[in-house]
């Protein structure tokens, strides 16, 4: 047992090893994806960026209610519509993004079907360059995203 | 018209001074870029030109336009002439590299070395020495004491390794029985044998003893950026960082230079008198030296992505304990060889028949054991754990 | 509070304050000079400390960790390690949350195995609303327990051996975790923060087709552990930098309360999922991997058949897969009965436990956390008592704290 101990030793066998190793990498094929110009495709349950559609939204603020850090503000007053009841009338929908963390426990508290607000599955660059005019969605810019200039949905597949 | 040999110097040198940086900076930091980015299952740098070739030129840009800082209370002059310590030997050991066999220019057949010194290998070691300075210099006068336990460790590295590095050029002047490379070559090249063979273990330690001469892993503590002390170059930026950078690439390519001249045959080309092989007679001289010194080069960083880093007392161990030994052994054993036998190379030749056969046998040994323990291995696995 | 009884704290605190500020004068007099190296009182070989600091804002400390270091030259003399750089007050969160919004904050403590912490959370509400998990949830959580431990301990892999020098299984290592945190990704739809447990079960059911890719990746993994294990096992450099490191026994573990892969590199064979089987690992068949000298060497050899452990594991259960349900019944409100219960699981770094006290509403009245991590990282005083610093790297890398998990 000893002389095949010296013997590994002596003939740097274990260095030879890890040197083959590094060595096969060399020419294996390597597995990066060259961002920006070739893009993952996220999984269609990714949480990506928020949507909200007013018309379905019954202003229930279950959503508001069920987020870990309460960054979803919502304000709504009663107004008499055309057949005289009342009706829920949304004034503000405020999602504060720079505190998000994605978790969609809001879409799963949303009782609508489908859901008024819901993380889209394949868009995930909203970066900006201030924090506070842009990452603070109000309802304009959750509804229809080219208020939000910072928000880039989703185009380019090369590589999935 | 015949220009004088010392024209023909200046041209040397001033191709040399103007080239080998330019080499260092642009190629030989971007193949260790991508070459360890390809062996870590990555690509390098590929987006500053096509492939990244114009990576060394972004790295040459950013460090000359950094603002120089020298800390308060250093000492300016030395602080400045640290890095200049740091480089210029090793520019000037590149004087007397046999880079190829002499070539005709016109009428005048020019040697491709800028000095042929008879006590080349000598040289280079002595300068190489004054590139500690640099360092010791550096890490002393940057006022900062991890910079100055950092460049005394890496002294003491440097220094230790010295001793087994000479001791292993000496078993290959006991077989060349010259001390000038250009000799050395022509020695090779007379025997028709690649000093190599019976020097193989000469040349494990001296690349070895190379790999720890410039700081390079897996003998980098004193400048790895895990540890406390970050080294001698903690408190140098800009150009002053760039030559040190540079220096210690350049010394990487000395050693390579040294390794291949010495022991791999330097400009000669593989298998001279092999009928088939013939055509390799068409490949100039200077090209196989540049293809040999690109291989050890690889070598390096072959080794940087691989191993990890010795800690310093295990460093130091090693190189006192272990590579000056054997190191001594070799030279008794190179000598024994040379003597035992009439003529110079009947020796040698036994020499390197003994030692690959050895080597090689050793190998297949140690191979077999590890096939038949992983077998063993492998039909214990829902077990526990070996202790 | 009323305003006498503010004013008496105030009081109080101001009297407590006062005391302390005496009693450090007075302690501080005492004492003759000694950290500064000043000559007076010394002579040529008394030992000469240097306090060092090994800096929050540093490659090696795996994320916000100061340690004060009183060093003799390179020798280590005393570590302290100064938390609380990335504390978040995650325990009063819970408090302040209900029962189900308590879930994400548990993906921030142990940032790279979420699904443990998620696990933990989940196991410890469903104790108390004594709520059964339906078997096929049973077997899918385990299947991303383990792929998180396998995920988990591929990032202890890189960062070790880049902290010793070893630079490429780092970006092996985290190449297998990109196809992990692929998988989490389609499951889930997140790839760190994964949120992928609910009471009661797991939100959604798999893909189609994700068991049987997750069936060919796992295939796969042994060989690459293979790789892993060809660059750094025998490698004579490595053992040279891990064997003989920070021993500690087997009492010693018992005693600070040291749990996970540390406590079986020291010999004691105990692993929750075999000591206090839960989900359906009674019915698994793996090796718990125990080895006996309790240095570097061996905690990583611990956590390395582990790894291979892990995939046994998967593959077990995703033989053993059948459609059901994937969520028991849950009120709608979760309001669990007036009762403390403490649940523990194995996470990749140690035992994780929930010490969950309700009220009888629908938020908790406190949710301590059994960080293993917090509790593993007092061992690092001892472990590096008469190391050199380099050695230091080493030791907190074998540990494998996440500060997120350390400071909460």
């Amino acid at each position: 047992m000893a002389l095949k101990k010296w013997l590994d030793k002596l003939t740097l066998l274990d260095l030879f090893d890890g040197l083959s190793v590094t060595g096969r990498h060399l020419f294996k094929k390597k597995v990066t994806i060259e961002y920006p110009e070739q893009k993952k495709l996220p999984s269609d349950r990714f949480r990506g960026m928020f949507r909200l559609d007013e018309e379905r939204c019954i202003k229930c603020t279950l959503c508001a209610i069920e987020c870990p850090i309460n960054i979803i503000y919502i304000d709504w007053h009663n107004e008499k519509n055309e057949a005289g009841k009342n009706e829920k009338v949304l004034d503000r929908f405020d999602v504060d993004l720079k505190r998000c963390m994605f978790c969609q426990l809001c879409e799963e508290a949303c009782p609508t079907v489908p859901k008024s607000i819901w993380l889209t599955t394949k868009t995930y660059e909203m970066a900006a360059y201030d924090r506070n005019e842009s990452l603070y969605l109000d309802i304009r810019k959750l509804t229809d995203w080219r208020e939000a200039p910072n928000v880039k949905p989703f185009t380019v597949v090369e590589r999935g | 018209m015949t220009l004088s040999p010392l024209f023909w110097t200046y041209v040397k040198v001033v191709l040399l001074v103007a080239t080998v940086p330019a080499i260092v900076g642009f190629v030989i930091v971007l193949a260790e870029r991508r070459i360890m980015g390809f062996m870590q299952a990555r690509l390098g740098p590929n987006r500053v030109g096509p492939q990244g070739v114009l990576q060394g030129l972004a790295d040459l840009v950013k460090l000359v336009t950094k603002e120089d800082i020298t800390p308060a209370k250093a000492e300016k002059a030395v602080h400045f002439l640290a890095p200049v310590l740091a480089v210029i030997p090793a520019l000037t050991a590149l004087a007397v590299i046999p880079f190829g066999p002499p070539v005709r220019i016109g009428k005048n057949m020019i040697p491709l070395w800028v000095a042929d010194i008879n006590i080349g290998l000598l040289f280079l070691l002595a300068i190489t020495s004054i590139g500690v300075y640099g360092i010791i210099l550096g890490g002393w006068s940057s006022n900062n004491k991890y910079s100055l336990l950092g460049g005394l460790r890496s002294a003491a590295q440097l220094v230790s390794y010295e001793v087994p590095m000479g001791l292993a050029l000496v078993s290959v002047l006991l077989m060349s029985r010259s001390l000038s490379l250009v000799e050395i070559v022509r020695r090779q090249e007379a025997t028709h044998l690649w000093f190599f063979f019976p020097g193989m273990i000469a040349f494990f330690i001296y690349f070895v003893a190379g790999v720890a001469e410039t700081n390079r892993n897996p003998f980098d503590l004193p400048e790895a950026e895990s540890e406390l002390v970050s080294g001698f170059n903690t408190e140098y930026s800009g150009v002053k960082f760039a030559f040190f950078f540079l220096g210690e690439y350049t010394a990487m390519i000395i050693i390579s230079c040294v390794a291949v001249t010495v022991f791999f045959g330097g400009w000669l080309q593989p298998f001279p008198h092999v009928k088939a092989l013939q055509f390799l007679g068409l490949v100039p001289g200077a090209v196989w030296f540049l293809l040999k010194v690109g291989g050890f080069i690889f070598a390096y960083i072959w080794f940087r992505s691989t191993f990890p880093r010795y800690r310093f007392d295990q460093l130091m161990a090693l190189g006192w304990k272990w590579l000056i030994p054997i190191s001594l052994a070799n030279i008794l054993v190179v000598a024994f060889a040379i003597l035992l036998f009439p003529g110079r190379t009947t020796g040698l030749v036994w020499l390197s028949w003994a030692f690959s056969g050895v080597f090689v046998v050793m190998y297949l040994l140690a191979k077999l054991r590890q096939k038949l323990a992983k077998r063993d291995r492998l039909a214990a696995v829902p077990q526990t754990v070996e202790s | 509070m009323s305003d006498d009884k503010i004013s008496q704290a105030e009081k109080d605190e101001a009297a407590y304050f006062a005391e302390r500020a005496k009693a450090q004068a007075s302690a501080a007099a005492a004492q003759s000079p000694s950290a500064s190296g000043t000559q007076d009182a010394h002579t040529l070989f008394d030992v000469q400390e240097m306090e060092l600091n090994f800096g929050p804002q540093h490659p090696s400390t795996h994320g916000v960790l100061r340690v004060v270091l009183k060093v003799d030259g390179e020798k280590i003399l005393e570590a302290k390690p100064d938390m609380g750089f990335l504390h978040r007050g995650t325990e009063k969160l819970f408090e302040t949350e209900t029962y189900p919004m308590g879930i994400p904050h548990t993906d921030r403590m142990d940032y790279v195995a979420a699904a443990t912490s998620n696990h933990a959370f989940c196991i410890a509400v469903e104790t108390l609303l004594q709520v059964e998990v339906p078997r096929r949830a049973q077997l899918i959580r385990v299947i991303l327990d383990e792929l998180q431990r396998l995920s988990s301990h591929l990032v202890w892999l890189g960062t070790s051996g880049i902290d010793l020098g070893a630079v490429t299984p780092f970006w092996y290592a985290f190449r297998e975790r990109e196809q992990i945190l692929d998988f989490f990704e389609e499951y889930c739809g997140a790839r760190l923060t994964l949120n992928c447990m609910r009471i009661g079960g797991l939100p959604f059911d798999l893909t189609p087709g994700w068991t049987e890719r997750l069936a060919e990746f796992i295939a796969d993994v042994p060989a690459r552990i293979d790789d892993y294990e060809q660059l750094l096992t025998d490698n004579r450099i490595w053992k040279k930098r891990t064997v003989g490191v920070g021993v500690i026994s087997a009492e010693e573990c018992v005693e600070w309360g040291l749990t996970g892969p540390i406590l079986r590199a020291s010999g004691v064979e105990w692993d929750l999922r075999r000591a206090r089987p839960y989900e359906c690992y009674d019915e698994l068949d793996f090796v718990v991997p125990t080895r006996q000298g309790g240095d570097t060497y061996d905690r990583y050899i611990v956590r390395v058949q582990e790894m291979r452990q892990s995939v046994r594991i998967i593959q077990q259960c995703l033989a053993k897969l059948e459609p059901g349900e994937i969520r028991g019944k849950v009120p709608r409100v979760i309001k669990p009965v007036a009762e403390e219960v403490y649940a523990s699981i194995e996470s990749p770094k140690g035992e994780i436990g929930f010490y969950c006290v309700s009220n009888g509403t629908n938020k908790p009245y406190r949710m301590h956390v059994r960080p293993p991590s917090f509790i593993n990282l007092q061992a690092l005083p001892r472990l590096a008592k008469g190391h050199l610093v380099s050695d230091l790297v080493a030791l907190i890398g074998t540990i494998d704290i996440v500060l997120g998990e350390v400071d909460r």
